[in-house]
């Protein structure tokens, strides 16, 4: 078992992290993709009780990402937050803290459809915000998996999830990494995301990702 | 004042009738001021027996017209009186029209409305300025009109209370919630007189006390006169009775019944069942189109309104239905009933038998129609157990909090309320009669802060105590949905299918779940309301669709629960295996069945009643376990649960579970020794609680469960009709929610219901540990076999599967990933 595993993808290695994020060594930097901050506080806000402890798992994800990998730049893939009341008092004071602890990191964010409707992070936390596609190297970063004319598309918005079958009629639905041919889609980050079934096309791969680990599943 | 006038005797007198005696005690009931329940079998003249009891002991005549003043404005009918409660949004408008008939005739100044879902935007306005004198309603939309801000003002006049069909609701959470709209109306008005009209129940005593409390009339209607339960004999049977099919395979025999009777119900177990049947009696016989009809909950008001009154006036040969035609409005002309399938208990077979022979002097007749070969035996089973008049008992919920949760925002919204009193008056209704303060004050909490603890929401606020200490609702926008959210039914969020034209939809034809729709591209064809269409487009939550030309179509699947087979008659199919072993063949349908039934014997045994009968087989896919205890699937599925978590809590491992109302598989990918691990231990009934709550948190019940309770509670909503698609950025799954609350807040009383909800009604724990007992006072009769006997053999195919483990995720995940590559070969490469 290893905590990652490396794929050779357009020419560049990448490593696919069992905390749903993708390492990208030549460059140092970190991609991050529907991270749905302040989804909980969103559903608080409009009558729904969802508990807290959310924001605190994302950004302890995060944390541990970023002590255990190299990294100069994170790149949020879109959905940063999740909606217009998502800037509550508690998740941003939450993110600056954590922000401050990573004073010297490049972030920047791919805007993506529910950020347009969150509207921007604030400044304070000094995220630049760019809309799709953000190109580096042989990668077109985007939120929406829409094939790119040139750069090979790395995409979030989807929450991939795959169902692995098995003798005895088991099964299990786990996060997954999809890698096809011009395209590859990242598990979605948050702590309160779902996910959407996919199916496995012929010249594609999928891994996934389950108890600290990645798996190819065909 | 006029004095009271004696309508009934009038109304019947004029018509040449004679009232049953059970008729005038409720008139004579009513007339002293008593409630009471009246039990007796739907078209036995319940209706009139307590409209006449409201008429006589609450209406005045209209005062004479006076000559000199002949355009004086009308006086308004009195206000509303009577709160007339059915479970049927469809057997409202036929119960409406029967109150009504009497009223012009005996010039009764009464007005008669009704209120359901399908009620129209401007008869609802001009009923929020004046309710009718009597009104006729669902419980939902009396708890809607319970959280209007001057209820109180609304329902003071209102002097007695008929619920309808109660036995429909008695069971459910539907009737908690009328129970709980009761104990609000009672304690505005003490002497308010309730009445309940219900089907012969096995626990008479109990559906009374549950709607009345302490006291109260029983009066008994006219008894269920002869029943006739037959058999269509198949010609040849299956030995692989399979229960995956339609039965379609019994087609020509069904055809020839219809073809011989004037008029004839086909009640089927699912409406995708129902839309396969109907089709196919279509295609072998086109000259029927517009003879029969198709009749489910999922089609359009208007389709279903015609089809009822088609039948009603005579116009169809047959109509293939589902449980949406079994209660109420009664259909005077049909003279066949065919049930389809299992009919899964004894009341219920009785009641459809019921829709025909009302002829004087006919006996009532239902006709079943096996799908597979093992129903045969369910037949002759089911003729016993109606004959013995084995009826079912039903037992109203035990405190279901999330039922709880949404009346007291009810409340909040309908003038406000005082915990104390209020709590008070909750306790007055049977389902929460020993509610416990701890429980109340959860509950309290939960509405207002989301949990017990006062840090634990702190953006969240539903209803809050003003400067007064009343508490209520302070944000419109929270009030608005949870007037939409009202309810305790629970389905998928569905999508309205309509016909595409240019500039606009067409005609609405139903709706179908959103999932199935979701797996088509337009284009595609499906078989709905007893159509082939194909899907055009899909926006704003409506499907649209053209009649196909293709041939190939999907079936929409509802996601309606399976009945399980209740205990009357899965003891009746016991005692007919047991005849079996014993080599007593008593009926057409066991004659019939022989064979099959002779393979079940050579290659394992014949379950007997002194018996628990096992089979264990080790296939390709793994090691199977089958043991057929005969408790009805929900029974199997928590005692399945309980012996794999026992079997598996020392070694880990992980099992498929499969179920039917006879017995369970267990399937396990890795070793079991079967002969060695079926002991005495693992069916003691020692530790069984903490055992079964052990078992569904290494399964993945107790999710399934809460897909319920979060809607009920409001934790999930699903949307206004129409909204915009930005809303649908605030909704989550219930599933994911299960999983929030079990990682962040453990404690949370609504998982806890969860797991209590699948013990009680689920798994039924109470029916599990009596089923225990008598396994331990059987004998294990174990076989080992070398391919599946016709017994195991339709829990092998069956697709529907729980699973339990015990392992670790990441062994499970490097097995599967393991198998895979064994069966893919070489890599694929990028």
């Amino acid at each position: 078992m290893r905590p990652y595993l490396s794929i050779q993808l357009a020419g560049a290695e990448l490593w696919l992290l069992a905390e749903k994020a993708v390492y990208y060594p030549a460059e140092r930097a970190l991609l991050i993709a529907d991270a749905h901050f302040g989804k909980a506080a969103a559903y608080r806000r409009l009558g729904q009780p969802v508990p807290h402890g959310t924001t605190d798992d994302n950004i302890q994800r995060l944390d541990n990402l970023l002590a255990g990998y190299d990294c100069k730049h994170l790149i949020f893939l879109g959905d940063f937050l999740h909606a217009p009341e998502s800037h509550a008092a508690g998740t941003l004071s939450a993110i600056q803290a954590w922000r401050e602890r990573h004073a010297s990191l490049a972030i920047t964010l791919i805007r993506g459809n529910h950020d347009r409707r969150a509207g921007d992070p604030p400044a304070e936390l000094r995220i630049e915000v760019v809309p799709e596609p953000l190109l580096l190297g042989p990668f077109s970063l985007q939120h929406e998996p829409d094939p790119h004319s040139t750069h090979y598309v790395l995409a979030g918005h989807v929450h991939p999830a795959y169902r692995l079958f098995g003798r005895g009629r088991q099964r299990l639905r786990l996060p997954c990494f999809y890698v096809q041919s011009n395209v590859s889609l990242l598990p979605a980050f948050g702590a309160f995301t779902g996910g959407m079934n996919i199916d496995r096309q012929e010249d594609s791969r999928v891994f996934v990702v389950g108890e600290g680990a990645v798996w190819e599943a065909g | 004042m006029p004095k009271t006038v004696n309508f009934a005797q009038r109304w019947f007198t004029a018509r040449g009738w004679k009232p049953f005696p059970f008729q005038k005690n409720v008139w004579a009931a009513v007339a002293r001021g008593e409630s009471g329940l009246l039990h007796a079998s739907t078209g036995a003249g319940k209706t009139y027996s307590v409209w006449f009891a409201a008429l006589n002991r609450f209406a005045r005549p209209s005062p004479a017209p006076t000559d000199d003043k002949p355009r004086k404005r009308k006086t308004p009918p009195p206000p509303l009186s009577v709160l007339w409660i059915t479970p049927m949004r469809a057997l409202a408008a036929d119960t409406a029209r029967a109150l009504q008939a009497p009223l012009s005739d005996l010039q009764i100044p009464w007005s008669v409305g009704l209120r359901t879902g399908d009620t129209s935007g401007s008869e609802r306005a001009r009923q929020g300025r004046r309710l009718p004198t009597a009104l006729i309603t669902t419980p939902e939309s009396l708890t809607l009109l319970l959280t209007r801000a001057d209820a109180q003002a609304t329902f003071s006049t209102l002097k007695m209370i008929v619920v309808d069909e109660w036995h429909e609701l008695i069971g459910n959470k539907r009737g908690v919630q009328l129970q709980l709209a009761l104990a609000r109306l009672r304690q505005w008005n003490p002497q308010l007189i309730v009445w309940g009209l219900s089907a012969t129940l096995g626990n008479q005593e109990h559906a009374q006390q549950v709607l009345l409390g302490d006291g109260g009339t029983a009066v008994q209607g006219k008894v269920v006169k002869e029943l006739i339960v037959d058999t269509l004999i198949p010609q040849g049977i299956e030995r692989f009775p399979w229960a995956g099919h339609m039965g379609l395979r019994m087609l020509p025999q069904v055809l020839a019944e219809v073809d011989s009777s004037t008029s004839c119900l086909l009640f089927t177990n699912t409406r995708a069942q129902s839309e396969i049947w109907y089709q196919a009696l279509l295609d072998a016989r086109p000259d029927w189109a517009g003879l029969i009809a198709l009749h489910h909950g999922s089609l359009s008001r208007e389709v279903r309104d015609w089809v009822e009154r088609a039948l009603k006036e005579g116009h169809l040969k047959a109509v293939v239905c589902t449980s949406s035609l079994d209660l109420g409005v009664d259909f005077l002309p049909v003279e066949r009933v065919l049930q389809i399938g299992s009919a899964k208990g004894v009341a219920r077979l009785m009641q459809r038998a019921g829709r025909s022979g009302h002829a004087p002097g006919r006996p009532s007749r239902v006709t079943l129609v096996p799908t597979h070969s093992l129903e045969l035996v369910e037949a002759a089973a089911a003729r016993d157990a109606v004959n013995a008049r084995l009826i079912e008992p039903r037992e109203s919920p035990h405190k279901p909090l999330d039922v709880l949760v949404q009346h007291l925002v009810s409340m909040a919204l309908g003038g406000g309320f005082l915990p104390d009193e209020l709590l008070a008056e909750v306790r007055t209704a049977w389902a929460y009669r020993d509610l416990t303060d701890e429980e109340w004050q959860w509950a309290l909490a939960f509405v207002r802060h989301g949990g017990l603890s006062l840090t634990a929401y702190p953006d969240y606020r539903r209803v809050e105590p003003d400067e007064h200490g009343i508490w209520r609702v302070p944000d419109a926008r929270l009030a608005r949905r949870h007037r939409m959210s009202v309810g305790t039914i629970v389905s998928d969020a569905s999508i309205n299918v309509k016909y595409w034209s240019k500039g606009g939809g067409g005609g609405s034809l139903g709706s179908v779940e959103e999932g199935f729709i979701a797996r088509l591209k337009p284009g595609d064809g499906f078989l709905f309301s007893g159509r082939l269409l194909e899907l055009v487009r899909v926006e704003n939550m409506t499907a649209y669709v053209k009649r196909a030309t293709t041939k190939k179509a999907a079936v929409p699947r509802w996601n309606g629960g399976r009945m399980p087979l209740s205990n009357e008659l899965a003891d009746a199919v016991v005692e007919k295996f047991d005849a079996a072993a014993h080599n007593i063949y008593d009926s057409p349908e066991m004659h019939t069945v022989s064979p099959l039934l002779e393979v079940q014997r050579k290659w394992s045994a014949l379950p007997r009643k002194d018996t628990l009968l096992a089979e264990v087989l080790k296939s390709r896919e793994g090691w199977h376990l089958f043991l057929y205890p005969f408790a009805g699937r929900h029974v199997h599925l928590g005692l399945a649960s309980l012996l794999a978590w026992r079997l598996s809590r020392d070694t880990p491992l992980t099992f498929s579970i499969a179920v039917n109302d006879y017995g369970f598989e267990l399937l396990s990918a890795t070793e079991v020794d079967w002969s060695q691990r079926l002991n005495a231990s693992l069916f003691s009934e020692e530790h069984l609680l903490a055992d079964i709550i052990a078992s569904l948190n290494a399964g993945e019940l107790a999710l399934r469960r809460f897909r319920e309770i979060a809607r009920i509670a409001g934790l999930v909503f699903s949307g206004y009709p129409g909204a915009p698609k930005s809303n649908r950025q605030l909704q989550a799954s219930s599933g994911l929610f299960f999983e929030v609350f079990k990682q962040y807040d453990a404690g949370n009383l609504l998982l806890s219901q969860a797991q209590e909800e699948v013990m009680r009604q689920e798994l039924d724990v109470g029916r599990l540990e009596q089923t225990l007992r008598r396994i331990n006072g059987r004998t294990l009769d174990m076989h080992m076999i070398k391919r599946p006997t016709p017994m195991a053999f339709p829990l092998l195919v069956e697709r529907m599967r729980e699973s339990l483990s015990t392992e670790k995720l990441s062994d499970r995940i490097a097995r599967m990933v393991r198998d895979l590559e064994k069966a893919a070969g070489p890599e694929v490469t990028v």
